[in-house]
């Protein structure tokens, strides 16, 4: 791969060719696809992507796409090119499930790349990334990226071992990584935010920059942890959308000066400060 | 095959280069779909609906997705008539037609932002939103009572000189009286459908999804409901009509047309492709040729009808 820096470029839609869809375990999936002309993508940027490859005729339903994370595959296609786009899911509903069922070869439709990317730390600071379950999928390349530049820890949470989504791939960036499951089965017994306690504790709180992705109750608990320890905290929120680019309205969250903000278009990513936690559903 | 079709429309008394409109709604103020569709592919588009000052929506959960569709329960969140004016008009580029939505929650709101709009040289026309499925007041209740829909139109009449238009309700359980009311009271044309009252539940929570517990159906499983209101309001009416309700295809947008519309607007598939409306545009004209017709016009009521319907 080249060094050469991501590029956000405007948003296309295009159909994808599935190369790989490789069951993670855990209900888990790693989906890869060949997008042909894909302008390149910030780390922390979503596309959406059809619920179910494109069949012989087009099907309505179910009939919103799925935003999803960018997991790997940033840099954009050289001219009338295609680039690999990787996306970390899991199969929970309708649309994931008929994802999860995509063979190679077959195609998706794909609105992408949305959203905007994480702000980066301070030069001097150390980087903590928060992952659980799939949120794991928007932190990869940001990992990847800051630790070029500075300490990055990875503090990586999940139900059970199968579930800790792009491990592997998490060990193979060499940053100090923890585990974290609720069984037990891998790394610490607990939550992740077990994790980020003594990293807290320790830290002062002007040489710690957070990211944290996760499941809503995971990412208020730990946005409420750094909040205590005077820690910057930035947040990459899910929401359900039907659009991705700013239209439907249909994915906003309450903020703290009041009012809302649309996670497709001002997030996902935010400083955890400026979301109203007790209005999110 | 016969020569070159003709795609131009006019619909209310205002100019298209094709009949194919964007739902307000479902298109933002427009400039949202520049990286995916030049908006002078279509023949307009309406915008999202405007009040006299910004307004936020309803808390989330907003959305949610139902077989062949999605309930909408956002609730005329939008930035106001002034920065619409101001801001989003002027970045809009040269040969766009623009219709405004108009939504108030009495006549005389209506009637002072409709007459503001109006007067914009970048206005085509206006919509009145008298039909918001989620909203307490306002709106629905002008499009479910033939009275209160015809006094408003005429208040908004009064107010504006430039192409009126009037987007109807389907939660009514006869629609020719509100389009005859809307034709009596001076409407120059006639939107229909909005979205179709509705309700969803998650059986894990016991609760409604949508925090607003109501909201709006829309997609693919209201075409055949939307296109039955079209064809009966086209009977009952002189004024013309667009049809709008589910239109995912060229295919869907043609039956509208043979059904009594003029023109047609394409909503919630939008979102699922942000090309559909020029896809819609070009299979018309696909249409039109394959089928003889030397005009897209001439598709409006082609409808063929072997007996009489039954109701």
């Amino acid at each position: 791969m080249t060094e050469s820096p991501p590029v956000n470029g405007l948003p296309i839609r295009t159909l994808a060719e599935v190369v790989e869809n490789r069951a993670e375990g855990g209900g888990g999936f790693c989906l890869t696809l060949s997008v042909p002309g894909w302008p390149g993508a910030l780390p922390g940027q979503f596309v959406m992507i059809s619920a179910g490859a494109c069949a012989a005729v087009e099907r309505w339903d179910p009939l919103l796409p799925r935003p999803m994370a960018v997991y790997r595959g940033h840099r954009p296609a050289e001219a009338g090119g295609t680039t690999e786009v990787q996306i970390l899911f899991k199969a929970t509903g309708a649309g994931t499930r008929l994802l999860a069922e995509t063979a190679p070869g077959q195609r998706v439709r794909m609105v992408g790349p949305l959203g905007v990317g994480f702000p980066p730390p301070g030069p001097d600071q150390r980087v903590c990334l928060v992952g659980g379950g799939t949120g794991t999928a928007s932190l990869y390349e940001w990992a990847l990226q800051c630790a070029r530049t500075q300490p990055v820890s990875v503090l990586l949470g999940a139900r059970r071992a199968q579930e800790l989504v792009g491990l592997a791939d998490f060990e193979a960036l060499g940053v100090d990584l923890r585990c974290a499951t609720e069984d037990g089965s891998r790394g610490t017994l607990g939550r992740v935010t077990a994790l980020l306690e003594p990293l807290l504790a320790e830290a002062e709180p002007g040489e710690l920059s957070l990211y944290v992705c996760g499941p809503t109750p995971m990412m208020r608990a730990c946005s409420q942890m750094a909040v205590r320890s005077g820690v910057r905290c930035i947040v990459s929120l899910e929401n359900n959308m039907a659009c991705g680019f700013g239209v439907c309205l249909g994915c906003a969250v309450p903020m703290t000066e009041g009012g809302f903000s649309l996670v497709c278009r001002a997030g996902p990513i935010y400083d955890a400060r400026d979301v109203d936690w007790a209005g999110l559903p | 095959m016969s020569g070159p079709v003709e795609t131009a429309v006019e619909f209310a008394g205002i100019p298209l280069r094709n009949p194919v409109l964007t739902a307000s709604g479902t298109f933002g103020y427009g400039s949202e779909f520049g990286p995916f569709l030049d908006l002078r592919r279509i023949g307009g588009f309406v915008g999202k609906s405007l009040t006299l000052e910004p307004r936020f929506g309803n808390p989330p959960p907003r959305i949610a997705e139902s077989p062949a569709g999605m309930l909408n329960a956002i609730s005329i969140e939008n930035i106001g008539v002034d920065a619409f004016l101001e801001e989003k008009l002027p970045a809009l580029p040269e040969g766009v037609v623009v219709i405004a939505s108009c939504f108030g929650t009495d006549p005389d709101d209506y009637a002072r932002l409709a007459a503001r709009l109006s007067d914009s040289p970048r206005v085509s026309g206006v919509e009145i939103n008298a039909s918001c499925p989620h909203v307490k007041s306002g709106g629905i209740e002008f499009g479910q009572d033939p009275e209160l829909l015809k006094d408003l139109v005429r208040r908004v009449r009064e107010h504006v000189s430039g192409p009126l238009i009037v987007k109807l309700s389907p939660n009514v359980t006869r629609i020719a009286p509100m389009a005859e009311v809307c034709q009596e009271a001076g409407a120059d044309g006639i939107t229909l459908i909005n979205a179709i009252q509705s309700m969803e539940v998650d059986v894990e929570t016991r609760r409604p999804v949508l925090a607003n517990v109501l909201g709006g159906l829309s997609g693919p499983a209201i075409r055949p409901i939307a296109l039955r209101m079209v064809w009966q309001a086209s009977r009952a009416v002189d004024i013309p009509i667009c049809g709008v309700g589910g239109i995912a295809s060229a295919e869907d947008a043609v039956k509208f047309l043979l059904c009594g519309a003029t023109a047609i607007q394409v909503g919630t598939i939008n979102y699922v492709n942000p090309m559909a409306a020029g896809e819609i545009a070009d299979g018309i004209l696909a249409y039109a040729q394959r089928h003889g017709f030397s005009r897209v016009a001439d598709l409006t009521g082609a409808l063929e009808l072997d007996r009489a319907p039954v109701s």
